[in-house]
């Protein structure tokens, strides 16, 4: 039956654009090679994004830094955790908050110190009593394992991981958060929206959002902040502040494009691997003595 | 000394004004006057909340790091969704041309531009920066973003919307049918691309997959239509305009749709709650349990359960409860259950982290209380929406356009026949749609409402 004969002649039609089901289909078909094309732009956008961030100057991209002869394309900066050197002193939280602003809150750090504790059916204990921040108290060596059942129990070390494919970047829908060529995840606190979208994003909870009353060390409020290995003292060739302070040196710092550092040595020498491998953030912060599936 | 605004002569004097005001005010019947006090009254709470969010207001959120997305993310996933759903469920008229869907035209597209406008609004108060988020969006996108993505369709289909319900009520239909399809295209993309920015995230096991953005869609229809649910049964009951093809086709046509996506959600809630059971994925089996046993049990088995699911889905079923009365009551049950459902899943990504969190480890559980502001934004976002909607159903001429009757855009192009409505009020003598004419209920407005609220405006 025609279309005619089932509207009825009395009925007027309004003037409308003649669309059918076949070229709306049709226009649904081209929808999808524009959006896959849009997306594969996207990943180019991004990396020349990542270039024109490459090619301007240090203080461009981070203004503390005031070494105008720094070059951060010349720069690998890594960490190498040591567990099994890590006294859980917590001087490293401590040290983090006095250099970076931080907030004396307990529940708000760029660095904390986690006891781990790994029992002999090879479940792992983590617990984290304010960050680590005064040192980790005697009584929480061992929380919720009984001694006799402890296979092995050490401190580890946190921090951002300074993701070489970091969550955080390519989810902040303003390009706020981003990496240094030298390989340092920044954010642009005058861009930051306060969306929290790479708070939830980090798979090592690594950041937080600066809370009432606070600000970064820039004096900005409101914005997400994050560990940035200090790169206000690396891009002048001082270490980050938890590094200078660690008594027994767990955390290793230094330049993968130095053969000789520290950080290279270890890296070559020491059994390191990195946390969460799986996910394909390519860490550069990485680990000695982990044991068991502490991730 | 006035001014003359819609055919209508305005006062600008401050004491005309009020006068006026009295008047009609004391022209309003009783049950729309409490109706409308409460309502403002909601909606002023909702604006101390609003002002106090205002930055710098952060301190006034009950969000931690562990728990960075509160309530007002949810809220905003409501609205976005809702919005999406209804336009979702109209085009099932507009678009496609099927008969019984062709009368939720208008107050589709009116409700679905209040939900966004809500929605929006909710987001820029959880935002810190929502100006520079516009700005940012523009000067330095980031299309590797699903919440880019996200702002982008969402931004799309505020566009489309608006310029579907101007040229709606302007006659403006060729450019109406081309703003309908554009809508309802974009209504399908955003919910899904909104699902994107929870399911990319691989530090999320609860929200990660696949399967989030076409979860989200489902629940983006099903608030859409419960919506609509509660205002056609509205309509019905207060005889408002168009009333008689509300009675004959839009309301057996919601029922259906509802009928229909509320199966569809059973199979989605119980899929999505046997996955995190099996294995032990950490983040995933932790916020299942949360769901099941945990923090989250109480709101998912009264609320998301219970009063969403179980109980709509028999009111739907009942002979005795398929009425209007009853559409109504599952509708409002099932607009709750889809609120508790994000707001169990905007939670349930959160409550177990799988790591520690700026230092933190939540044990068991993260926890989460909204503040009293953030609470008051939600009350107000709903209350405004409500008063906003009820004021455009009353004042604008809500009955539908003979070029809505016509139909069919992509569809068969098959008219709403006497045959197809039994009071045969829509398919009265049509007059010249490029005149703009209603039909024959004068100005959209049927005689009964003159006894509801014909009087205030």
């Amino acid at each position: 039956m025609s279309e005619s004969d089932t509207t009825g002649a009395s009925e007027p039609r309004s003037p409308h654009v003649t669309l059918s089901r076949r070229r709306v289909l049709q226009l649904g078909l081209a929808a999808v090679p524009a959006i896959c094309g849009a997306r594969l732009a996207a990943g180019v956008l991004a990396t020349s994004d990542d270039a024109v961030r490459a090619a301007e100057p240090a203080a461009a991209v981070e203004p503390a830094a005031a070494d105008a002869t720094y070059d951060p394309s010349a720069h690998d900066w890594a960490f190498v955790m040591d567990t099994t050197t890590c006294i859980g002193c917590g001087r490293c939280v401590e040290a983090c908050k006095l250099e970076n602003h931080v907030p004396a809150d307990p529940e708000l750090n760029r660095t904390w110190v986690e006891l781990h504790v790994l029992a002999k059916d090879w479940t792992v204990t983590v617990s984290s009593p304010a960050g680590g921040e005064g040192g980790v108290p005697a009584q929480a060596t061992v929380p919720a394992v009984p001694e006799a059942a402890v296979r092995n129990a050490y401190f580890v070390p946190r921090t951002c991981m300074q993701c070489e494919n970091p969550p955080c970047t390519w989810v902040c829908p303003v390009s706020a958060t981003y990496r240094t060529p030298d390989g340092v995840v920044l954010v642009d606190e005058k861009r930051c929206i306060g969306c929290g979208y790479c708070v939830v994003a980090c798979p090592y909870g690594a950041r937080y959002m600066v809370p009432a009353g606070e600000t970064t060390p820039k004096g900005v409020a409101g914005v997400v902040d994050k560990c940035t290995f200090c790169y206000h003292r690396i891009t002048r060739g001082m270490l980050p502040a938890c590094a200078e302070v660690c008594p027994v040196n767990a955390r290793i710092f230094g330049d993968r494009n130095d053969p000789n550092s520290a950080v290279s040595i270890a890296i070559d020498q020491k059994r390191v691997r990195a946390m969460k491998p799986a996910l394909g953030t390519r860490p550069r912060v990485f680990y000695t003595g982990l044991e068991g599936e502490v991730d | 000394m006035s001014v003359r605004l819609a055919d209508r002569e305005l006062p600008t004097d401050p004491r005309e004004i009020a006068r006026a005001m009295r008047r009609r005010v004391e022209a309003t019947p009783r049950p729309l006057r409490i109706w409308y006090t409460v309502l403002l009254v909601l909606c002023a709470v909702g604006a101390v909340g609003a002002v106090l969010c205002l930055p710098p207001g952060w301190e006034v959120l009950g969000t931690r790091p562990t728990f960075e997305w509160g309530i007002l993310i949810s809220a905003y996933v409501f609205f976005a969704i809702t919005t999406s759903g209804l336009c979702l469920a109209s085009s099932l008229g507009t678009v496609f041309g099927i008969e019984m869907f062709i009368p939720l035209e208008k107050r589709h597209a009116i409700l679905a531009l209040l939900c966004l406008v809500t929605a929006f609004g909710v987001i820029a108060l959880d935002l810190q920066y929502p100006v520079r988020m516009v700005l940012g969006a523009v000067l330095s996108p980031s299309p590797l973003s699903p919440m880019w993505w996200m702002g982008v369709f969402y931004g799309a289909y505020l566009v489309f919307l608006i310029v579907e319900v101007t040229s709606m009520f302007t006659g403006r239909w060729q450019i109406h049918r081309v703003a309908c399809v554009l809508s309802s295209i974009t209504a399908i993309i955003a919910p899904t691309t909104l699902g994107a920015v929870f399911g990319v995230l691989s530090s999320r096991p609860y929200w990660h997959g696949a399967f989030t953005p076409p979860a989200m869609m489902a629940a983006a229809l099903l608030s859409g239509v419960a919506l609509l649910g509660i205002v056609f049964a509205c309509v019905h009951r207060f005889r408002l305009a168009g009333f008689e093809r509300v009675g004959a086709l839009a309301i057996p046509a919601i029922r259906l749709l509802l009928t229909i996506i509320l199966a569809v959600t059973v199979l989605v809630v119980g899929w999505d709650t046997a996955w995190g059971l099996y294995g032990d994925v950490p983040g995933l089996s932790d916020a299942t349990a949360a769901i099941l046993v945990g923090p989250l049990a109480l709101p998912f088995w009264i609320v998301r359960v219970f009063l969403g699911l179980v109980v709509p889905l028999v009111l739907l079923a009942l002979p005795r409860t398929r009425t209007p009365a009853g559409l109504f009551a599952a509708s409002c049950l099932v607009f709750v259950g889809v609120f508790a459902d994000r707001a169990i899943f905007v939670s349930a990504g959160q409550v177990a982290p799988a790591t520690a969190v700026a230092g933190v480890l939540p044990a068991p559980f993260a926890t989460y209380v909204p503040s009293l502001v953030e609470i008051s934004v939600v009350v107000g976002a709903l209350a405004f929406l409500a008063l906003v909607y009820t004021i455009a159903e009353l004042h604008l001429p809500m009955g539908e356009h003979q070029g809505h009757l016509a139909g069919a855009f992509l569809g068969s192009g098959t008219p709403v026949t006497a045959a197809g409505v039994a009071a045969g009020t829509a398919a009265g003598p049509a007059t010249s749609p490029a005149a703009g004419a209603e039909e024959p209920a004068a100005g959209g407005r049927s005689a009964p409402l003159a006894d509801i609220g014909g009087g205030v405006l």
